[in-house]
Order: structure tokens, then C-alpha cells, then sequence
């Protein structure tokens, strides 16, 4: 079990919280919460080390299409892919818009 | 042949040459691969190698004409192991609970069981499978979770539909979208019993 913290510029914060996501081998649970204005801020708990340099890129590429808004983002992961984390992230980021 | 099921067979010389020494180690050895849900060369099947740590997991293709012998997880719910490990405690409470139902054992316990090779340790969780061709609706995903959350370890059952895999307990959870994963990869759905657009 590794805990990785990322952080990133961002917008402005969203007014909601969103929890998406499940605790399963391949998936991941995704926290998302109101963060500090231009930060966004993730820490990532993982039963799958040394993926560091994956995840930063993972990020990287998810982030640059778009300026994130400003959250905290905690993330569980239990061996997802990086197909099923961007679903996933995507997933939070409109149930945080519509709430 | 369904993804989870186990297969003996394959050899060294299948595997691609960038393949890990420790996968190398594992085939070598004579264990067997699991079959990943992703789609394959015509002749082959999408296999994983699993090796004795948790990142240790390696996607290869395997020829269908190297498999020599299958094990699908319904073979193995009544297998009995010595070893008194939570994730084997669960599955005993658990067996009288599905016993109306196709299910099977996958994931650590299920290559324990079928192989005897310690996959399990006193942490691991209890990976099953249940076969679903009709809609297993909402109310009765919660019912049987509540269950499955009673043993004495975390239990992650995968509802196999038609079209893919969704976890009993995201589909039970009262989600809009869960996550369907299918041989074309995962995708977020309304109704894992429908062909994904």
C-alpha cells in the first residue's frame, strides 16, 4: 500500500462534493471535494506500487484538455487501469457539476 | 471460455520477449493464466500471468491450441482448503447463501484452490462471480450484498451480464452510471444488461 499526493493549477472550486466509484479489485473509489481557488490537489492510495510516474502522466493527460476545478480528490485504488480512472474521474467531475 | 476462467498449457515460448522474469518464472512453473475480458487474435485468447506479488500482474495472448486443461470458477466453490484464512472463512458462510444461484470463486482464492500455490494471504479479499444472464434487480443487489457483508472479509462480487462485468456492490449502491467491463474495455452505463451503444 503506497500514498502518492499529486497537485495541479486549477479554476475555481465547485460548490458540490461527489463520491463515485467502488472498493473492488480493478476499480477505484474517487472522493472529490471543494478545494483551495487555482489548486487542485490529489492524493492517491493504492495497493499497487510504484506507479508514481503512471499516475502523474495519467493526470497530466486528463488535465491538460481541460483546467480542472479547484478540489481535493482523494482516490483508493485497487489495480485499476488507466482507462477505468479516467472514467471514473470523468464521472465525478459531472456529478460535481450537476450538484 | 469466459474471462476468469483458468487455463494450463501455456509455455515460456509464448510469451513475447519483453515478457518479466518473473513471469517467465510463473509459466515456467506450470501455473496457470486467467483470462482477461479483452478481445484476441483469431486462435488466441486474452490470458493474465499472476505473479506472487500484487503489481505482478502481465497481459499476454495464449494460442487456443496450447490450452490443455480449463478451470472456470464454478468448479471451484467447493473446493476445500486447509488453510484457515479469512478469505476461505467467507467463502464456507457463503456457500449455503448462493447455493440456488451459478456463481464461482475467482481472483486469489479461486487460483489458490485451483492450483494449491499460496495465493491467499490473512489480508486478501474474497473474489467471486455470479452468473447473470437475466437483470438482477436493484433491491435484490442490495439484499444480497447486506449478506456478503456480514463474513468475516470484504467480499467483491462481479455480476457477469450478457455484455460484461459489473460489481454487485456499485450496482447495489443506487449509482445512476456503473461500470460495465467488457471485452472492448470498461464504459459507464444505466443497465449493464443492455449492449453498450
Amino acid at each position: 500500500m503506497e500514498t502518492l499526493s499529486f497537485e495541479f493549477p486549477a479554476g475555481q472550486p465547485p460548490k458540490g462534493r461527489a463520491l463515485v466509484g467502488c472498493v473492488g479489485s480493478g476499480d477505484l473509489e474517487v472522493l472529490l471535494e471543494p478545494g483551495t481557488p487555482g489548486r487542485l490537489t490529489i492524493e492517491v492510495q493504492t495497493s499497487v506500487n510504484g506507479a508514481e510516474q503512471r499516475w502523474q502522466h495519467l493526470f497530466e493527460r486528463i488535465f491538460q484538455e481541460q483546467m480542472p476545478p479547484a478540489m481535493h480528490i482523494d482516490i483508493h485504488d485497487f489495480g485499476a487501469t488507466p482507462g477505468v480512472v479516467r472514467l471514473r474521474l470523468e464521472q465525478g467531475f459531472e456529478e460535481i457539476d450537476h450538484d | 471460455m469466459n474471462a476468469h476462467d483458468l487455463l494450463w498449457g501455456m509455455t515460456p515460448a509464448h510469451l513475447p520477449a519483453d515478457a518479466p522474469a518473473w513471469a517467465v518464472d510463473a509459466i515456467s512453473a506450470g501455473h496457470p493464466v486467467v483470462v482477461r475480458r479483452a478481445i484476441a487474435e483469431l486462435g488466441y485468447v486474452a490470458v493474465g500471468v499472476r505473479g506472487r506479488l500484487r503489481e505482478q500482474r502481465f497481459a499476454a495472448e495464449m494460442p487456443l491450441a496450447a490450452v490443455q486443461r480449463r478451470v472456470a470458477p464454478e468448479a471451484l466453490r467447493d473446493v476445500v482448503s486447509s488453510r484457515d484464512l479469512p478469505a476461505l472463512q467467507a467463502l464456507a458462510q457463503l456457500r449455503s447463501v448462493l447455493e440456488q444461484e451459478t456463481w464461482g470463486v475467482s481472483g486469489s482464492a479461486g487460483f489458490e484452490l485451483a492450483t494449491g500455490i499460496e495465493a491467499l494471504h490473512a489480508r486478501s479479499d474474497l473474489d467471486l462471480i455470479l452468473r447473470t444472464p437475466k437483470r438482477l434487480e436493484r433491491a435484490d443487489a442490495e439484499d444480497l450484498l447486506a449478506i456478503l457483508d456480514t463474513t468475516v472479509c470484504p467480499v467483491d462480487l462481479q455480476l457477469q451480464t450478457p455484455f460484461g462485468a459489473v460489481a454487485l456492490r456499485e450496482w447495489a449502491s443506487g449509482s445512476r452510471r456503473v461500470l460495465l467491463k467488457t471485452a472492448s474495455g470498461a464504459h459507464l452505463v444505466l443497465d449493464p444488461w443492455q449492449a453498450v451503444a
